[in-house]
């Protein structure tokens, strides 16, 4: 597992930016999503969550944005904690950026002004400086042509790349994925993959939940299994695939390739 | 727009048929059993009268039917303001706040509207009004204020009136409306919510920008329905005495009975219901152009 000096020390990574330790999360129905789960990310490093369905892997996310709260443990990112402050609460969804399985763009807005509002809105910049953030983003996952179209009249792989355009232009310092292509046509997920892969070489610091083992080869650095809301096993991409340790890995491995 | 075209198939015509001998029916009963005399000629000179100063005048039909129209305006601009603060607190993260609008809902809907128009009357027009000086406030006013105010609201001899009954048709309609309110903000997906939290937004921003202009799609047509409900349901002040549309009826019918004259029943209370008709009619016009272009942007 690393720590503070193996992200230090791997040439690929930078400091500790994510800190999630012994995180437990009971929902009001008394399902434990997550049982004292761990995790340390480095920065510019792309962690791979994978496990079966209703293992807490989108649980865990939340919590990282504070979309769900946690029973125990703790989270820091970026050396803010998540804690009951209002203001570290705030600060840390704003510097992570959330991509959701559903898209979930604004309808009534045109492509331009989903990306601009929360620029405009909570960053406080002008329309103008927004606007040209924005189009420099949408030229970036190749939706430049499309600032002034509604969301309805976009595929859903155009909508998953403007929605990841949405959430840099937060500038974050970490990106989530949560199953960002479970819901898009086969034909149209390389071009959403493409845009993902394309910001892990740039360094962005990313946790991504996927099925898409070919993108976890390509993109990931790290990949980190996990069952029952605890981690069975985690470990460079390589290793992981080619030789997994826990019977259970082998297994899940088998059934999803 | 879907349209089916219209067929008319036997069945139609025979209850057109059925409909129409029903009517003829009633006005042959209305001639031979209570032996009624149509007078429609002594009608217009109760919706204008004319006066030797001021030329043609709205008379008491008219009169009426323009209190309709000012006390449904405010009632409606006041129930929107109520309705829409406790729909947004039943659906707050305050307990407090969400029960308050429970209460609310729940004590208006379960009470007859009659009994809430007395106690609301006694309350506002006896209590209220009296302690804040309201009429005395009024009357003290310069010309110009009280001849802007009898034109938006009533004249200064009946406008604590005006008020109570102003304050009762919000807060009972205002009910009905946080109930849509509450169910087209519950009714935006949590995919929404969660979006613009982890944009950062603060709950207000979220509210403005994201939730209520999508919960306003579906708040429109529903809320349309209300306030058109507003302008009926405004007749049932006629029981304190508001000189609305209703009261004016009634007390037409009451005067031409007393005077011996061929009463004028059917023919007072027809102009009644085509005014009321105008009213509710143009404003269910109005909202469904509204409803196509709040639609326009959508797939
Ligand atoms: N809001 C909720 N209330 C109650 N139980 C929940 C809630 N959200 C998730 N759960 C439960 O928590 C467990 C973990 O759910 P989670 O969505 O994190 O799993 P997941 O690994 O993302 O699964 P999937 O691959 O199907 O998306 C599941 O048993 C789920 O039923
Ligand atoms: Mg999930």
């Amino acid at each position: 597992m690393p720590d503070k000096d193996s992200c230090a020390t791997n040439p690929r990574t930078g400091d500790v930016i994510v800190e999630a330790q012994g995180l437990t999360k009971v929902f009001a129905n008394g399902v434990k999503a997550l049982d004292d789960f761990s995790l340390t990310v480095c920065q510019g490093e792309v962690v791979v969550v994978i496990g079966p369905s209703g293992s807490g892997k989108s649980t865990f996310l939340r919590c990282l944005n504070g979309l769900e709260e946690i029973d125990a443990g703790r989270i820091v990112i970026d050396g803010v904690e998540l804690n009951h402050s209002k203001k570290n609460r705030r600060a840390i969804r704003t510097e992570v950026g959330m991509v959701f399985q559903s898209f979930n763009l604004f309808p009534h807005m045109t492509v331009l002004g989903n990306i601009n509002l929360a620029q405009e809105l909570v960053r406080g910049k002008t329309r103008g400086d927004a606007t040209d953030t924005t189009m420099a983003l949408l030229d970036k996952v190749g939706m430049a042509e499309r600032a002034d179209s509604y969301p309805a009249q976009l595929s859903g792989g155009q909508q998953q790349r403007v929605a990841i355009a949405r959430a840099l232009a937060m500038h974050p310092k970490v990106m989530l994925f949560d199953e960002a292509t479970s819901a898009l046509d086969p034909e149209v997920i390389g071009e959403v993959l493409g845009v993902m892969a394309d910001l892990a070489r740039e360094g962005m610091t990313m946790i991504v939940v996927t099925h898409e083992m070919g993108f976890a080869r390509e993109a990931g650095d790290r990949v980190v299994f996990m069952e029952h809301g605890a981690m069975v096993e985690q470990g460079p991409v390589e290793p992981f695939f080619d030789a997994p340790a826990h019977e259970r890995t082998q297994t899940f491995l088998q059934q999803i390739v | 727009m879907r349209q089916s075209r219209v067929r008319i198939r036997p069945l139609d015509l025979i209850l057109i048929a059925l409909c129409i001998a029903a009517g003829v029916w009633f006005l042959f009963l209305l001639k031979e059993r209570l032996h009624y005399e149509w007078n429609w000629g002594a009608i217009p000179r109760y919706l204008f009268r004319h006066d030797d100063e001021r030329g043609w005048v709205p008379n008491l039909l008219v009169q009426g039917l323009l209190t309709t129209i000012r006390l449904s305006l405010w009632s409606i601009v006041l129930a929107t303001f109520i309705g829409t603060a406790m729909g947004l607190a039943r659906t707050s993260k305050l307990l407090f706040l969400r029960l308050l609008g429970q209460a609310y809902v729940i004590a208006i809907r379960n009470v007859p509207p009659l009994v809430l128009i007395f106690i609301f009357y006694f309350f506002f027009s006896e209590q209220i009004m009296t302690l804040l000086d309201v009429d005395g406030f009024i009357r003290s006013r310069s010309e110009t204020t009280t001849s802007v105010l009898s034109w938006l609201c009533a004249p200064p001899a009946t406008f604590t009136h005006f008020v109570s009954a102003v304050l009762t048709i919000a807060i009972y309609e205002g009910a009905y409306i946080t109930e849509i309110v509450r169910s087209g903000v519950e009714s935006v997906e949590r995919g929404q919510w969660e979006a613009a939290w982890s944009l950062g937004l603060t709950p207000w921003q979220r509210m403005r920008a994201v939730i209520l202009p999508q919960a306003m799609r579906r708040i429109i047509p529903p809320m349309a329905g209300q306030l058109i409900s507003t302008i009926k349901d405004s007749a049932i002040v006629s029981v304190i005495s508001v000189q609305e549309l209703t009261f004016q009826a009634m007390e037409l019918t009451a005067v031409t009975s007393q005077t011996g004259r061929a009463s004028l029943i059917f023919e007072i209370w027809i102009t009644a219901t085509a005014m009321y008709l105008l009213l509710t009619l143009t404003c269910s016009l109005i909202a469904r152009q509204l409803e196509v272009r709040l639609n326009r942007h959508r797939a």
